[in-house]
């Protein structure tokens, strides 16, 4: 770890790093399918008032419905509009992972700060952190939303809260490489004030690999959300979901494909441009791994 | 650790009593006489022979087997778990009249209020013990604190003791003529014939020997609760001589063992049976006929004639339900078609109800119906609840997100309501957040409920001696609360009415009134068939599932 | 060492200490109540109250945790609510397709996964590191339980060459057993494979930049002796590190996969037993799996110290 901190921090003393962000990127086919990916998704998502039907419109007398003009990938199991609730269904995956992986990857930089830097608390933060990762994520998010009944608040809680204790490990080593670096040491030794020290030499060494981290928190998020939802505990069944999609159209994989794969396919393309530009960012991060390619 | 350590110790004790009582006992010998015993040393020999593949029988059935007592639940799994291990006084035969099963002569004083009862010969217990008039006497003791039959009978009686080994005797203040027929119900919980020390334990105390005297016995070593459990022929039972009828006759077994396998998973569940991996589901999915009818080696066949009636049950406690009018346009509102439509798809196993008393018993009658027959009137609705005061209360429909139909019911419940401009609003959770919640009395922002939605078999819906569904005694009634002291004096005079027709009258007279108040509201009516390979024949058509008489054809 | 050994101890303890805390509130605060799912859905409110008053469950939640406490540290995981039986016989009978299950996953996804991994980075760029990329984008992608109704699809319904659900005792013969457990492995290692490979792909790579291995490069080692001696040594360390970290991960793939296959194990046991609210079976599950991940992690700890003598504590 210690190599990526180094050079990111001679990136980011770099005088215009958003520029210099900016240039990279777009040497970096990886970040920008993915990012473009995930931005056409959040385009299509926001628009769908525009252009999508009622995802919520029940009509029990066109049920199961093949494609058609006015049904683009036919109907559910209560004459919903599946391509309707596909794209609404973007909302709330795409809620659920960004939401999750900011609410992570913030409670953990947070968290995993303090433990790294504050070797008081470093011993009982971590057991902590033990506590909550050594319970099977699925397991700890059914049992977390059978608490309160199904809602998107709980879920996202649900899913975030296994997720933190990997990005507090992350930052937390990251911050005890970096504290061992002369340069702050001699910054501590010299007087500057604790979080003037965490401002300027921290965090900007945490920054990058917590986007790395988060974008896998994201992918993990929705992936997550589609497991709960398979096992019939996720977001409340009226609203549109992919994970709710998938579970309730279980049955009609034979006679109405589509109300399984238009889902599916939303599913698998969101957290693959989300492990895409994971990737992307891990690759220019790393200029080492660059190098070889 | 010592708790632990006992408790491990008595279950070893336990099973290898069971083992034992595998061997033919020294009464069995005595009863088959002198024939019997000459045979006696072949039929190792025998049976190694004249055995070929021991037949095994795979099911699925819905929902888990989770509690062993009869007496502690009303869930199917249960049912059958004890019409398979245990047995009956009386049972009803295919045209729902009581036979006698375990007893073998029963007799009225003539002043109508001395019932005595004779066991028949042959009857002992998976343990090896007799069966005995004591047994008998302990578990209608135990039964009739739970079942609502039972409490009526049990009200009327003044005694109930046993003569002799095999003769008990019930004593009544005054005559009660459906007692036999109580007897012989097929309403969960059936009165089952338990060993008196199981009998004696307290109603709310689980008895979980399962030992009984049925044509099943249960296999406790290979019971694996969640995943599958084992239930080897009672080689020892006599069944009586009369064909199989109804839940009445002789309980032939034509298999050796019948596994239950908990199949989650209703396409895995499918798969598996498509595979010859299993024999039988019980309740396919409705969406899953087709692939079923499509497919040579399975049949779609429907046990349970009765069907179950789908309905709300609205609040009369809180706003807005608690002002008739609100209730009277949910009936407006509701169209039955297309709540079929949904929870049953294939119209051969749908139908509408709008009777009280179901679509299959005698007392189904059109009283009242007529002013909303077919509902799927969204403005008259509205304009109902306008009158009745509505002013943008929430509406709480609990949703129970584990059981698809309720689910799906939820899902058109809230939409029909959120068209015509009420706030409804989903509260979803699984069954048992929902069995909680819906004891609530209070207000909905106090976690309270405006509608649940669940079935009840058509059959015993509205019987207003046995249902707490149609029961109208305000706090006392079931969920809802609904209250008509009109309807309650009407219902209290049904135990006397002396003849069909005397409650057919009263039946109708009921059901005038219940649509008045709207006790609750109907969403239609399913059947439910079940779906085997075609090499698992003669599957007894009763709405519990009975394993005996079915056979399996090898090959 | 020794030391250190007895630090870790008293932390695993603490950790699991915590986990009870946690498990107990959590699962009594809950709004779900198991005596109404015991009576069944057409029971009375007076059946539900007999049946809560029996359990227990109207003591004060302080008493019912002092109780569960007290019974734990005696070896005693108490009775299923549901069954009457000792929740220790329940998860005995349904630890074996479990543990099958996962400890097949691990080796599969372990094997092919770490091998992928070397191949990819040694020639990063290359054709085996274009096709991880693909695979694991793929197995990253797409939920278990799709990959698991597609299989049974295709391999099993399709063919039937193999069995499309359900689970064969190691006892009725190894082959059966393994049979069985092919489509449930290859499913749950699908994303498995992919997550290991990845990780391994990654240490190698910052391994392989490392000025001792061109060192060694340049000093003439042979490139598979470099690959498999000096390379995956070093990136041993971060790879068991994922590996033990990753283990409630794969408990939650157990969790779908049981389900989907129909596999009478843990992962089902649990998930009926929260939705019957059982509360014994849920505590000591979660319990017993925590102790298990709090296990594997110290025993990952002290591996780092045997394959890296740089770390020590």
């Amino acid at each position: 770890m210690a190599h990526i901190s180094d050079t990111l921090t001679s990136a980011a003393a770099g005088r215009q790093p958003v520029f210099r962000f900016v240039r990279v990127a777009r040497q970096r086919a990886l970040v920008l399918i993915g990012g473009g990916l995930l931005l056409l998704l959040i385009l299509l998502a926001l628009a769908a008032p525009f252009y999508a039907g009622d995802p919520r419109n029940i009509d029990p007398f066109v049920r199961l419905k093949p494609p058609s003009p006015e049904h683009w990938f036919g109907t559910d199991h209560l004459g919903r509009d599946v391509f309707a609730r596909a794209i609404y269904g973007a909302r709330i995956s795409l809620t659920v992972g960004l939401i999750s992986a900011l609410l992570a990857a913030g409670t953990g930089l947070l968290i995993g700060v303090v433990a790294g830097y504050l070797r008081k608390f470093d011993n009982i933060i971590m057991r902590i952190m033990d506590a909550l990762m050594s319970i099977p994520t699925i397991l700890l998010a059914i049992a977390l939303i059978s608490l309160t009944g199904p809602g998107i608040g709980i879920l996202i809680v649900a899913v975030a809260l296994p997720q933190t204790p990997s990005v507090t490990r992350l930052v937390r080593s990251v911050v005890l490489s970096v504290r061992e670096r002369s340069y702050v040491e001699a910054a501590v030794c010299g007087g500057a004030r604790l979080p003037k020290v965490l401002w300027r030499h921290v965090l900007p060494n945490t920054i990058p690999p917590l986007m790395v981290q988060s974008a896998i928190v994201c992918a993990d998020a929705i992936m997550t959300e589609a497991g709960l939802s398979f096992l019939g505990v996720g977001v409340p069944p009226e609203i549109p979901s992919w994970g709710n999609m998938i579970a309730s159209s279980r049955l009609y994989l034979a006679t109405a494909p589509l109300t399984i794969f238009a889902p599916g396919i939303f599913l698998a393309v969101t957290v693959l441009a989300v492990n895409l530009l994971g990737d992307g960012l891990r690759d220019l991060f790393d200029p080492r791994a660059k190098r070889r390619r | 650790m010592v708790a632990w350590f006992s408790a491990k110790a008595k279950k070893l004790a336990s099973n290898k009593k069971g083992e034992l009582n595998m061997s033919i006992s020294r009464r069995e010998i005595m009863k088959m006489g002198l024939a019997a015993g000459t045979a006696l040393s072949i039929p190792s020999i025998l049976r190694a022979q004249a055995a070929p593949a021991a037949k095994t029988v795979h099911m699925v059935i819905s929902g888990d087997l989770s509690v062993f007592d009869p007496i502690l639940t009303t869930t199917n799994p249960t049912a059958y778990h004890s019409l398979a291990i245990y047995d009956t006084l009386f049972s009803l035969d295919s045209k729902g009249i009581p036979q006698p099963q375990m007893v073998g002569n029963w007799g009225l004083s003539d002043d109508k209020k001395t019932y005595t009862f004779e066991l028949r010969d042959g009857l002992s217990f998976h343990d090896g013990s007799p069966v005995t008039a004591a047994d008998c006497v302990a578990s209608i003791r135990r039964w009739v604190q739970v079942h609502p039959g039972g409490q009526l009978l049990i009200e009327r009686a003044t005694d109930i003791s046993k003569k002799d080994d095999k003769t008990f005797t019930i004593t009544l203040k005054e005559p009660l003529g459906v007692l036999i027929d109580i007897l012989a119900t097929t309403t969960s919980p059936l009165l089952f014939i338990m060993r008196e020390n199981d009998a004696n334990r307290p109603a709310t105390e689980q008895v979980t020997s399962s030992i009984g005297s049925g044509p099943f016995k249960f296999n406790q070593a290979l019971a694996k609760p969640g995943a599958s459990f084992t239930y080897d022929k009672n080689e020892n039972y006599v069944p009586r001589n009369e064909p199989a009828d109804g839940y009445a006759g002789g309980k032939v077994v034509n298999v050796d063992r019948v596994i239950w396998d908990n199949i989650a998973d209703q396409q895995t569940a499918l798969a598996a049976l498509q595979g010859g991996e299993i024999d039988f589901v019980e309740a396919p999915p409705p969406d899953l006929f087709p692939v079923i009818e499509s497919d040579p080696n399975l049949e779609l066949q429907v046990l349970n004639k009765s069907g179950d009636v789908y309905f709300l049950r609205l609040n009369f406690l809180q706003k807005p339900f608690d002002n008739v009018k609100a209730r009277q346009a949910m009936l407006h509102l509701i169209d039955q078609e297309a709540f079929l439509q949904v929870m049953a798809p294939d119209p051969q196993y749908a139908r509408t109800v709008t009777s009280l008393f179901g679509n299959t018993t005698p007392y189904s009658n059109d009283e009242n119906t007529g002013w909303f027959k077919n509902g799927g009137d969204p403005e008259k609705a509205k304009q109902l609840f306008n009158e009745a005061g509505y002013a943008g209360e929430k509406v709480v429909i609990l949703q129970a997100t584990n059981i698809q139909k309720f689910n799906d019911a939820a899902l058109l419940v809230a939409s029909a309501l959120q068209k015509i401009g009420i706030n409804a609003e989903l509260a979803p959770s699984d069954w048992g957040g929902i069995g909680k919640r819906r004891t609530n009395k209070g207000p909905v922002e106090e976690g309270g409920w405006s509608i649940f939605i669940s079935n009840w078999p058509d059959q015993e819906i509205g019987d207003p001696l046995i249902s707490s569904f149609a029961l109208a005694n305000g706090e006392k009634a079931w969920y809802g609360w609904p209250q008509s002291d009109e309807y309650e004096a009407l219902r209290a005079t049904w135990a006397d009415a002396g003849s069909l027709e005397e409650r057919q009258a009263l039946a109708r007279k009921m059901q005038g009134i219940w649509w008045d108040f709207v006790g609750a509201v109907l969403l239609g009516e399913t059947i439910s068939p079940t779906a085997h390979r075609k090499a698992l024949t003669d599957l007894l058509e009763v709405p519990l599932m009975c394993m005996w008489n079915m056979q399996k054809v090898s090959g | 060492m020794a030391f250190y050994l007895l630090r870790r101890m008293v932390s695993a303890i603490a950790v699991m200490a915590m986990v009870g805390v946690f498990v107990f509130l959590l699962i009594r605060l809950a709004p779900g109540d198991p005596a109404v799912v015991l009576a069944g859905p057409s029971a009375t409110e007076q059946m539900v109250a007999n049946i809560r008053e029996q359990l227990g469950l109207n003591d004060p939640l302080p008493i019912q945790f002092v109780h569960w406490m007290r019974d734990l540290l005696g070896g005693d995981f108490g009775t299923s609510i549901f069954s009457g039986r000792l929740v220790l016989d329940l998860l005995a009978q349904r630890l074996e397709p479990t543990l099958s299950l996962s400890l097949l996953t691990l080796a599969l996804s372990v094997t092919v996964g770490v091998s992928f991994g070397i191949l990819a980075a040694w020639r990063a760029g290359g054709l085996v590191d274009r096709l991880l990329l693909v695979f694991s984008a793929f197995g990253y992608s797409v939920p278990v339980f799709v990959i698991g109704y597609f299989l049974v699809y295709l391999l099993a319904i399709g063919t039937g060459w193999l069995p499309v659900q359900g689970y064969a005792p190691i006892g009725d013969g190894l082959s059966r057993w393994f049979v069985h457990l092919i489509l449930p492995t290859v499913t749950l290692s699908v994303p498995y494979i992919a997550f290991v490979a990845r990780i391994a792909r990654a240490s190698m790579l910052e391994v392989l930049t490392e000025d001792y291995m061109r060192t060694a490069a340049a000093k003439g080692a042979s490139s598979y002796a470099m690959l498999f001696h000096h390379a995956l040594k070093n990136a041993g360390v971060p790879i068991l590190t994922v590996i033990g970290l990753s283990f409630a991960y794969l408990i939650g793939g157990v969790v779908l996969t049981e389900t989907v296959y129909n596999i009478p194990g843990v992962g089902r046991l649990v998930v009926d037993a929260i939705n019957n609210r059982d509360y014994p079976i849920i505590q000591s599950v979660l319990i017993l799996t925590s102790g298990l991940y709090v296990l594997i992690n110290l025993a990952v700890d002290l591996a780092y110290t045997l394959i890296d003598p740089r770390i020590r504590y």
